[in-house]
């Protein structure tokens, strides 16, 4: 137990009475040690005073050697219990009498007489010698000893006395320490209980209680301060918390919210993939799973014709006919409406191709002549002699095609189907234009608005009278709409009729989205351009003479003009005006002019826009190859490029081109 | 007298299939799925091979793979019957291997052609 760390009551108190008791202890010690001293003093005086007394008494005695009566006076001395001993010696020194007290043996008092004279302390004992004389004249010497024993008493009294009394005020101060040390310990355990409670709790409204105007009341005024200061802080601090507190709740509820939000569109996204999944893999399943059945209908019902024409039993030959037309208008009809349900439900893809369009339309002739002689009718085929090559869907293109023909011959009796296919340039587009004429009963008016709606024929009648599905236009509507072409439908009822179907020479798989969004606004929608970009034209060339030149150039002829100074700058403002024309130099750094004229044909956004090569290098064909509108050699003649923009701008009117029914 | 193995898993399709090739004048062997198929093929070394695609235990493309894939089988032409007329089923024919592909329901006349072509192909 370290004396440092005891608590302040208790080091106030062992203080106190450390020095009480030290203080007293110190007094009494002195004064009592004084007086003992005294005491002893007193003690040999009263021995010699003794030894005078009965040196006198003796004196006679020893003078006349009467040993007896020296030795009655010596005996007196039993009355006083401290004399141990009392010896006269003859003045030679030899002992005369002695008086011993009671069963004292001391061998030194056997001897002469000792050699001194006054008071001496020896072994504890005072001892006097006093020279006896009888009237001056020296007759012995008296040794008187004495245990001092009414010192010892004494002291020994003073000793308990002492302790006693030490024992008593230790008692007293440490009562009255204890009482006394509160002044300086009470405020201080105060504090450190309050400071407990504060830390404890963390309740900083508490505040220490001051008792004195002294040195711990100073430092409870501080600790007070700091209270209080502490408090404010913590307040401030628990509103912060409070208001922190409130906003994570308010942004935990957002991304509740938000997740709830997201979840369910997670789970619409999946049931709307399930849905999708479902739809494809029931037109898979359908198409298999109809085909089947009308597979062995038709297949049988061929054996049983090709048996009968070897057993020769003709007559059975009418009805196994009629099961296999049956079955093969059946079959058509499925194929119709899966291919329809397809389209619907968005799963009809593009499968794009090169092909020879003459050759194409050659190997279908030999298909349309069944229905062709079926009603007595003539077939004229025109293929132009540029036709070339076409990259599209080729199953569609044939399919609309057979579709566009069986209807003519089928409406047509004793008459023409010609069938036209040339290739001609819209706008910067190459297009393949068919066109199929008859010379049929025609369609009113009223039909035409229906022609390519599905489900309807011009007059229910004429499903009975020339069979059909009265699916095939509307398939073959959309199919040339998902290739981005269009189709045109003009009659005259008793005359005859033309269709005619235009197809971009180069299918691209992006027209299906375009296609697809204008869908949505209605085949008959157009949508017009804003006045302000009627004609601006973007002049895209890395050389800033150029630029200048033509900008000012253009301006006077009274063009707007903007101008970039590379690839990709000029496509980014490209989709942001739209502008009406593009001239395009094709020596750039960055991108390329080549380049930036694939990008811009790959835009759909721009693809249709004309766009003018103006450069020093001669590669017309790669720029035609790649679609850019035509080409212009630097430097640049004035009149030639005004001239170009000019039939580019009057070439393509300011209309979307899509399909609306003429009449 | 040449012989065609016939892998078709539809009963109706091969009854008739094999019908009207018997009375062409080809001996027909038949297997009923893709497995049955390639061990036919393995045994009997047709001269030309009719797959179906949708077969069970393996189905057609696979079947190909295999064959085409196995010096003792390479050299026999086969040709692809699918109910499906996508374009990427033609492609995935051709990918496997295939020599030639139609489309079904099955025009009789147009499929002999198909064989006929490729049995002289062989031939020579």
């Amino acid at each position: 137990m370290k004396l440092q760390n005891l608590s302040i009551k208790r080091k106030l108190m062992l203080i106190t009475m450390l020095t009480s008791t030290v203080a007293l202890l110190l007094f009494s010690a002195s004064f009592l040690f004084y007086d003992l001293i005294s005491f002893r003093h007193f003690l040999s005086q009263d021995l010699a005073t003794q030894a005078e007394i009965i040196g006198y008494n003796s004196a006679a005695a020893m003078a006349f050697k009467d040993e007896a009566a020296a030795s009655v006076t010596l005996t007196a001395l039993k009355a006083k219990e401290d004399i141990t001993a009392a010896i006269l010696y003859t003045p030679d020194g030899k002992a005369f009498t002695r008086y011993v007290r009671a069963n004292l043996v001391d061998p030194s008092l056997n001897g002469n007489q000792p050699r001194f004279e006054g008071i001496r302390f020896r072994d504890s004992h005072l001892e006097v010698v006093h020279a006896v004389s009888l009237n001056g004249e020296p007759v012995g010497t008296l040794f008187l000893q004495s245990d001092m024993s009414q010192w010892y008493s004494r002291a020994k009294r003073y000793a308990i006395f002492l302790l006693v009394f030490m024992l008593g005020s230790d008692l007293l101060a440490l009562l009255i320490a204890s009482k006394l040390q509160t002044l300086i310990s009470g405020p201080i355990l105060r504090l450190e209980d309050t400071m407990h409670m504060v830390s404890a709790q963390k309740n900083y409204e508490v505040r220490a209680l001051k008792f004195y105007d002294d040195e711990i009341g100073r430092l409870i005024d501080g600790f007070n301060t700091m209270l209080s200061e502490i408090q404010q802080g913590d307040s401030a601090l628990q509103s912060a918390n409070d208001a922190l507190k409130a906003q994570t709740l308010e942004l935990e509820s957002e991304i509740l919210q938000r997740k709830q939000a997201q979840d369910e569109l997670l789970s619409a996204k999946r049931t709307a993939e399930d849905a999708s999944r479902a739809k494809s893999s029931f037109l898979a399943n359908m198409s298999h799973e109809l085909r089947t059945p009308l597979n062995a209908i038709i297949g049988y019902s061929e054996m049983i014709e090709e048996e009968i024409q070897d057993t020769g039993k003709f007559e059975n030959v009418q009805d196994v006919k009629k099961i296999q037309s049956a079955g093969k208008h059946l079959l058509s009809l499925i194929n119709d409406v899966l291919d329809l349900s397809k389209i619907e439900a968005g799963k009809m893809g593009l499968h794009l191709e090169s092909f020879d369009v003459a050759q194409m339309v050659q190997e279908m002739v030999s298909t349309f002549q069944p229905t062709i002689t079926k009603n007595s009718n003539t077939l004229q085929v025109n293929l132009a002699q540029d036709l070339g090559l076409m990259r599209a869907d080729v199953t569609k293109v044939r399919q609309i095609l057979f579709n566009l023909m069986s209807n003519a011959c089928k409406f047509t009796n004793n008459g023409t189907v010609s069938l036209d296919v040339q290739r001609t340039t819209k706008g910067d587009r190459e297009w393949l234009k068919f066109q199929v004429k008859d010379t049929g009963i025609g369609i009113s008016a009223e039909q035409q608005k229906n022609l390519f709606k599905e489900f309807v024929q011009a007059d229910a009648s004429i499903s009975r009278k020339y069979g059909g599905t009265g699916l095939g236009l509307a398939i073959s509507y959309r199919f040339a709409q998902l290739m981005g072409g269009h189709f045109t439908a003009e009659s005259e009822p008793g005359k005859g009729s033309t269709f005619t179907v235009h197809l971009p020479s180069k299918v691209s798989a992006d027209v299906v989205e375009a296609v697809k969004a204008k869908e949505n606004n209605g085949p008959l929608a157009e949508a017009p351009k804003p006045a302000t970009q009627a004609d601006t034209i973007l002049v895209i060339d890395d050389d800033p003479a150029v630029r200048d030149l033509m900008f000012r150039h253009l301006v006077k002829s009274g063009f707007h003009v903007v101008v970039a100074a590379d690839g990709e700058e000029g496509l980014k403002i490209a989709k942001r005006i739209q502008p009406r024309i593009i001239t395009l130099d094709v020596l750039m750094p960055g991108i390329d002019g080549w380049e930036v004229l694939r990008r811009i044909k790959a835009d759909p956004e721009l693809a249709e826009t004309p766009v003018i090569m103006v450069t020093i290098v001669d590669n017309e064909i790669m720029g035609l190859n790649l679609g850019s509108s035509n080409y212009v050699m630097k430097p640049v003649d004035r009149t030639l490029l005004t001239d170009l923009i000019e039939k580019h701008r009057k070439a393509r009117p300011s209309s979307s081109s899509d399909v609306p029914v003429a009449v | 007298m040449s012989t065609i193995l016939l892998v078709e898993d539809n009963e109706m399709n091969r009854d008739m299939l094999t019908r009207r090739l018997q009375k062409k004048g080809f001996n027909v062997l038949v297997a009923t799925d893709g497995v049955q198929g390639h061990t036919f093929a393995c045994a009997a070394i047709p001269d030309l091979i009719l797959m179906d695609i949708s077969l069970p235990e393996m189905n057609g493309w696979e079947v190909t793979r295999l064959l085409k894939s196995n010096q003792a089988t390479r050299h026999i032409p086969i040709i692809a019957l699918t109910a499906h007329a996508l374009a990427s089923d033609r492609e995935k024919a051709f990918e496997a291997g295939c020599d030639d592909y139609d489309t079904k329901p099955l025009d009789f006349v147009r499929l002999m052609g198909k064989i006929e072509t490729l049995l002289v192909v062989k031939k020579t």
